[in-house]
């Protein structure tokens, strides 16, 4: 234990040093700096004028404030809670040996390597109303076609299913690892016990899988509240907003309409919700944790 | 294995030096220029800039590309206000008041041989404003355009129509080449970005301004309304115009492709694709003019030259040398003869029409004469802001949205009148 003990009090310090320079660097002096620039109406080229909280009160009165944050909350929970499904089923089906199930597994998961702006362009050309794969196939199966892309009820479900489909590669690979982590005899005694394929998986597998499930969501939320490419690509916030992400509604604050003010306005509003997220989260976690560890031994 | 530190300052050294712009060569004056095209057009531009930097020993212009138009303006101010900005960029007709106001532009007028440009009046700041030939002068077009109107000749001849010259023939003439196959794949009559340009195109030929000459913004006032019903009509009612997916440029780009593939008739677009499409389609490409409704009336656009203020004098000096070798004949047709933009200069179209370029691109002529009918601009700081805050928002919520024209227009004058 000596050994791990540090020659002076101020080592452990120094060896964070480097870490605390960059996160003051790239995390924390641009965070205070959104937070400071929200106060300020600024277009980068006439002097910055104070305005206090009004550029979150236009954004919350022109309902872009609410209307992003919902597009984003309801975004991330479709886009986890199918990619999580789905990479657990996927991964429940080609958990086998054998050269086809490797096969699909390596060609599911492709799709988590290809580039966002790739794929973004690949279902652009899926998606297109009128000449677009997926429209031609519903109408050979004598199907009306739809505008995945241009109907307000149906763009943001055509991105959220585009990022599941990018993501539900990468949960599976969670998943098998995860799978192949479960003991060979836990199922066995199950199954001996007379438990069926379902009660094993609810009783043996499932819980066995849970901090595999809490990376896969956490990576998951990570990745779709982050989500721009595929809305830069496929819909540039469109149509009529629909698709206007909190990440698309910064870029376009300030990149297209030249509002600074009210783009770091975003920014801190973003900051805010991922760290209520956070907090929320590991209130869940460390819950979770008290009650395991009073639990009495079985 | 230690690396000896020479090598380790050598690898230093060398990843700056790659980082760092490429320098003029030596005794000549360092011109960077910041353009905003892509494909054809960046090309031909490079070229230009190859052979200006070949035809003198005085200035080297290095062009660097930014991107599209906004992401080449967001980087202009964040240089801008970094004070590391270029001598020489290109911006949107838009936002020129707004950088005026500023007062981040270069006035030109005191330049040497800026008399000597015979600027078409349209395309000149004198023709894009009201009342730009008043102000200092800014800026100095080169690739400038119009709203035009493309049709594929041979469907037109079999179904034995003429390019719509009213905005009811524009009706009847969409409805009428509007056709479902028996696999159910439309091909619509029309297409047209739901945009401001073309939106801005209509309010003036329904007679409306965007601002009137008392400085009150009316955004086209009844006309803004009677613009945006044609489009809800023709792509609600009728189902013989396409709007497009995406915003901005990349419905363009999807308006251009559905011409193309055959799965629009007729479409509008920029003057500035006639070269692009005329090569890549399958079919005779006709251009025509924008129909009227009480007039005729169309929008310029593109962008202009400025030269940054804040730049050091030499190399706006350089920049400007770089302009007038822009502006001279061989120059301005060429860019736009490449290109498909209109040629900015009287003598570059007489020089094109001599040598019988307008009598063998008929396309061409059709966009320079639709000059005749440019509307010009209301010269306002807040045109950028109207543009993108105001009004682009509101033409999906009419038209896709089926909102009330009415409504949405009350909403979009209310907020303009409001906001500053």
């Amino acid at each position: 234990m000596k050994l791990l003990s540090p020659r002076r009090p101020t080592d452990p310090y120094l060896l964070l040093l480097p870490t605390l320079l960059i996160l003051g660097c790239f995390f924390f002096y641009p965070l205070l700096a959104a937070g400071k620039l929200s106060l300020y109406s600024w277009d980068l080229l006439t002097p910055p004028r104070f305005v206090g909280l009004d550029n979150y009160r236009a954004l919350w009165s022109e309902g872009l404030l609410l209307h992003s944050l919902e597009l984003t909350l309801v975004f991330s929970l479709g886009v986890v809670t199918a990619s999580t499904i789905l990479g657990l089923a996927l991964a429940l089906l080609l958990n086998r040996p054998g050269r086809l199930a490797a096969f699909a597994r390596a060609s599911i998961f492709s799709a988590y390597i290809v580039s966002w702006v790739s794929v973004a362009l690949l279902w652009l050309w899926i998606l297109d109303a009128d000449g677009g794969a997926l429209n031609a196939a519903l109408q050979r199966l004598g199907l009306p076609g739809w505008r995945w892309l241009s109907d307000p009820r149906l763009a943001l479900p055509s991105l959220a299913a585009v990022t599941v489909w990018k993501l539900a590669g990468y949960a599976m690979i969670l998943y098998l690892a995860g799978l192949q982590d479960v003991p060979a005899h836990l199922l066995e005694a199950a199954a001996l016990d007379g438990a069926g394929r379902w009660q094993r998986f609810r009783h043996v597998t499932w819980p066995l899988l849970r901090p595999t499930t809490a990376f896969v969501t956490s990576t998951g939320a990570i990745a779709s509240f982050q989500v721009f490419d595929v809305v830069r690509v496929m819909t540039q916030g469109g149509p009529m907003d629909h698709t206007n992400v909190l990440v698309y509604a910064i870029y376009e604050q300030i990149f297209l309409n030249l509002r600074v003010g009210r783009a770091s306005a975003l920014v801190v509003v973003f900051f805010l919700v991922l760290l209520g997220l956070t907090l929320w989260q590991l209130r869940l976690w460390l819950r979770r944790e008290g009650a395991e560890g009073q639990s009495p031994p079985a | 294995m230690r690396l000896p530190r020479r090598a380790l300052l050598q690898g230093a050294a060398a990843l700056g030096l790659g980082c760092r712009p490429r320098a003029a060569p030596p005794g000549r004056q360092l011109v960077r220029l910041w353009y905003t095209y892509g494909g054809k057009n960046r090309l031909v531009l490079e070229q230009l800039v190859a052979g200006f930097n070949a035809a003198q020993a005085e200035h080297w212009v290095q062009p660097v590309f930014q991107g599209d138009y906004y992401e080449g303006l967001a980087k202009l101010r964040t240089a801008l206000a970094a004070g590391a900005a270029p001598a020489l960029s290109h911006v949107v007709g838009e936002v020129i008041p707004y950088l005026a106001e500023a007062g981040v532009l270069e006035p030109l007028a005191t330049r040497p041989g800026v008399d000597q440009l015979d600027l078409l009046p349209a395309l000149g700041q004198a023709g894009t404003w009201r009342g730009g030939g008043q102000r200092p002068l800014v800026c100095l077009p080169f690739n400038r355009s119009t709203p035009i109107a493309f049709y594929d000749a041979d469907v037109f001849e079999r179904e034995g129509i003429a390019p719509p010259e009213s905005w009811q023939a524009l009706l009847e003439a969409a409805r009428w080449l509007s056709t479902t196959d028996a696999s159910g794949a439309r091909r619509y009559g029309f297409a047209c970005p739901i945009d401001w340009w073309f939106w801005a195109a209509l309010v003036g030929q329904a007679g409306g301004e965007l601002i009137e000459a008392d400085g009150r913004i009316s955004l086209g006032g009844v006309a803004g309304i009677k613009a945006l019903e044609l489009w809800q009509r023709m792509v609600n009612e009728d189902r013989s115009m396409k709007p497009p997916p995406g915003r901005d440029y990349n419905a363009w780009e999807a308006t251009n492709q559905d011409f193309l593939a055959g799965r629009s008739v007729m479409i509008w677009t920029s003057t500035a694709f006639v070269r692009y499409l005329e090569d890549n389609a399958r079919f005779n490409v006709r251009a025509a003019k924008l129909p009227g409704f009480v007039r005729r009336a169309v929008p310029t656009g593109g962008t202009h030259w400025i030269l940054l203020r804040a730049a050091p004098e030499p190399e706006k000096a350089g920049a400007w040398q770089f302009l007038r070798y822009l502006h001279e004949p061989a120059q301005v047709a060429r860019w736009a003869t490449s290109t498909g933009y209109i040629p900015t200069t009287q003598s570059a179209v007489r020089r094109l029409t001599e040598a019988g370029h307008y009598a063998e691109h008929p396309n061409d002529a059709v966009a320079l004469a639709q000059l005749d009918v440019a509307q010009p601009w209301p010269w306002s700081p807040r045109l950028f802001q109207l543009q993108r805050e105001i009004i682009q928002p509101r033409l999906e919520a009419a038209v896709l949205g089926r909102q009330s024209p009415r409504a949405v227009m009350q909403d979009a004058v209310r907020l303009a009148q409001r906001e500053p």
